[in-house]
């Protein structure tokens, strides 16, 4: 494998994705949006539904391709690599409706980012002990250490949701591009998946966090950036976004 | 079981069919059980892509019939031994699996089902054209009474379908346990997450079609030498797709055990039917028990039994279901 990504260093941006434009048919779900993340940083993304936000996902993780615009990932252009290449360079997503393999147990679950990100990234090649250890250990980690050999059939929404974060981390990402991972969940529930997306930030690991729920931005984003009806009208620190009049104005209405 | 045990063992039971057919005096026997045999290999290469991956492919005449009409023609052309012709049928169907992966395998669904089945129409369609098999008169095949070792040909011919079954049963449980198996089951169970978690879906899905059509076609290359007669009509036969969609649906699609199961049940049950009522209600009862295990008991007779061993029900994984499911969901 060729797509081992270079050493990145902290003043070098971890993603720097420039002009996205994504159309489908005459819609045009992005437009020229720009968003450049540093290494370990807690970028928050906002915006009304429909806003582009989940499309902006899908193309910085290589589910959708591009109209427009470059990509690039630690320090290496990634337009033309697809989604699994772009996963073992060390993008990571977690959906935003959890999509677990539920045919296979946790354990196995994990499996697969392991075998066939981390182990196909090059570089140590992780035995099959090591593979059981580390997605017992990550489980454990998100609280799922008693479900092993469950099912993910068997768990609960914030259980799946767990599973779907430690999923996305068992391939060691550099950059994690969280989707909505709090949707649907109750306030201590919110806190519990918050903690967790904070303890891995503290590992090194960017994150970009999509949600709707402000408490949880405010309290998480070191920086956030808000999108419009697929424009970015802010980006800033989360005190001078709020008071932008143009924020204030798309989710109150003029 | 480790793999090395597991394919120790099923070698002694291919022996032991081997060595039990010699103690068979009424040769319609062996021929009955070269039926079923034929039938494990065809299931357990349909479950490759369709259970593992969840492929539904209505193509598996296609495969069939190209490893059946490249054995007749090479044996007719240049006289090659049976297991020579097996291997050049299984390289042959292996590209064209390839090939008919990588135009197809994008469509996901009913859309890629029905262009498996398309290509059946046109392989059949060339074949009916081709006058150096015979077009649509057909071609006989001359086989030579005895064989060296084996004494009569149709021995000859269950011991070759006996390794084949052997060899695909093998092949499929160690897919199962591998890497590559893990990796089709999280393909089936949602693509886009298993790409994000980095698997090369792409791939692993043309190697999937490439042994699964390979096993195919080499199950075909014996088939002119057992029936002596091929024509187009019955070698496209659609008791051939329904049986290799039916027997591991009804089996159980996760494991290599479920066409295994399927086959013989469903395979012994036909012979028998056809000989006991009329060769005609074959496939009505095939399509009986299909409709009935859709519904009823979608895991099949594996998932049956697992759940009356008190496993909680295993998520449904049944490729018919999930490919309405998908379209319901990609409609939304």
């Amino acid at each position: 494998m060729t797509t081992e990504a270079r050493a990145v260093t902290a003043d070098e941006l971890i993603l720097d994705a420039r002009g996205i434009t994504k159309r489908f048919g005459g819609f045009v779900a992005l437009n020229n949006v720009d968003l450049a993340v540093r290494p370990g940083e807690r970028v928050g993304l906002i915006g009304p539904n429909g806003s582009g936000k989940s499309t902006l996902t899908n193309c910085l993780c290589g589910a959708l391709k591009t109209d427009g615009g470059s990509i690039a990932f630690a320090g290496r252009a990634i337009d033309d690599l697809s989604s699994y290449q772009r996963a073992r360079l060390g993008l990571g997503r977690s959906f935003q409706l959890p999509r677990p393999f539920h045919s296979l147990t946790l354990l196995d679950n994990l499996r697969i980012p392991l075998v066939y990100a981390v182990n196909a990234r090059g570089g140590a090649h992780l035995t099959e002990q090591q593979i059981r250890t580390r997605s017992s250990d990550l489980l454990g980690e998100f609280g799922l250490g008693g479900k092993l050999h469950r099912l993910p059939g068997d768990l609960t929404q914030v259980e799946m949701r767990k599973l779907e974060l430690a999923r996305a981390m068992a391939s060691d990402p550099t950059l994690l591009v969280s989707d909505e991972a709090l949707a649907g969940l109750s306030h201590s529930e919110v806190d519990e998946i918050l903690a967790l997306l904070l303890a891995l930030n503290t590992r090194g690991v960017a994150v970009i966090f999509i949600e709707h729920i402000m408490r949880a931005v405010m309290a998480f984003s070191e920086r956030l950036a808000v999108l419009v009806a697929g424009e970015k009208i802010a980006d800033g620190t989360p005190k001078e976004v709020i008071a932008d009049e143009r924020v204030i104005g798309a989710y109150l209405g003029q | 079981m480790s793999n090395g045990r597991f394919i120790t063992l099923a070698c002694l039971v291919g022996i032991a069919l081997v060595a039990a057919s010699t103690f068979v005096t009424n040769e319609y026997y062996v021929f009955a059980a070269y039926f079923v045999l034929q039938y494990v290999v065809l299931a357990t290469a349909w479950n490759i892509l369709g259970g593992y991956v969840g492929y539904v492919n209505f193509g598996t005449t296609a495969f069939l019939a190209i490893g059946l009409y490249s054995a007749a023609a090479l044996n007719k052309w240049l006289d090659l031994p049976i297991p020579v012709l097996i291997l050049i049928a299984g390289l042959l169907c292996g590209a064209v699996g390839l090939a008919m992966g990588y135009l197809t395998i994008r469509l996901r669904g009913v859309y890629f089902t029905i262009a498996t089945l398309a290509l059946s129409v046109v392989v059949q369609t060339f074949i009916t054209n081709w006058d150096y098999v015979g077009g649509s008169r057909g071609l006989y095949v001359m086989r030579p009474t005895e064989v060296p070792v084996f004494g009569s040909y149709v021995a000859y011919l269950f011991f070759l379908m006996t390794v084949l079954a052997v060899a695909a049963v093998a092949i499929a449980r160690v897919i199962e346990r591998s890497t590559f198996g893990f990796g089709l089951a999280a393909i089936r169970d949602d693509e886009t997450a298993a790409a994000a978690s980095g698997v090369p879906v792409l791939r692993l899905k043309l190697i999937a079609a490439a042994i699964s059509g390979a096993l195919m076609g080499m199950t075909g290359a014996p088939l002119p030498f057992y029936l002596t007669y091929v024509e187009p009509t019955s070698s496209f036969s659609l008791a051939y797709t329904v049986n290799s969609v039916a027997m591991p649906l009804v089996g159980g699609t996760t494991s290599w055990l479920g066409p295994v199961i399927g086959a013989i049940l469903l395979g012994t049950m036909q012979q028998a039917m056809t000989v006991l009522i009329s060769s005609s209600v074959n496939l009505l009862v095939v399509g009986v028990l299909l409709v009935i295990f859709v519904i009823a008991a979608p895991n099949g007779i594996l998932g049956l039994l697992r759940s009356m061993g008190g496993k909680k029900t295993d998520p449904e994984t049944n490729p018919l279901a999930a490919m309405l499911v998908t379209e319901k969901r990609s409609s939304q």
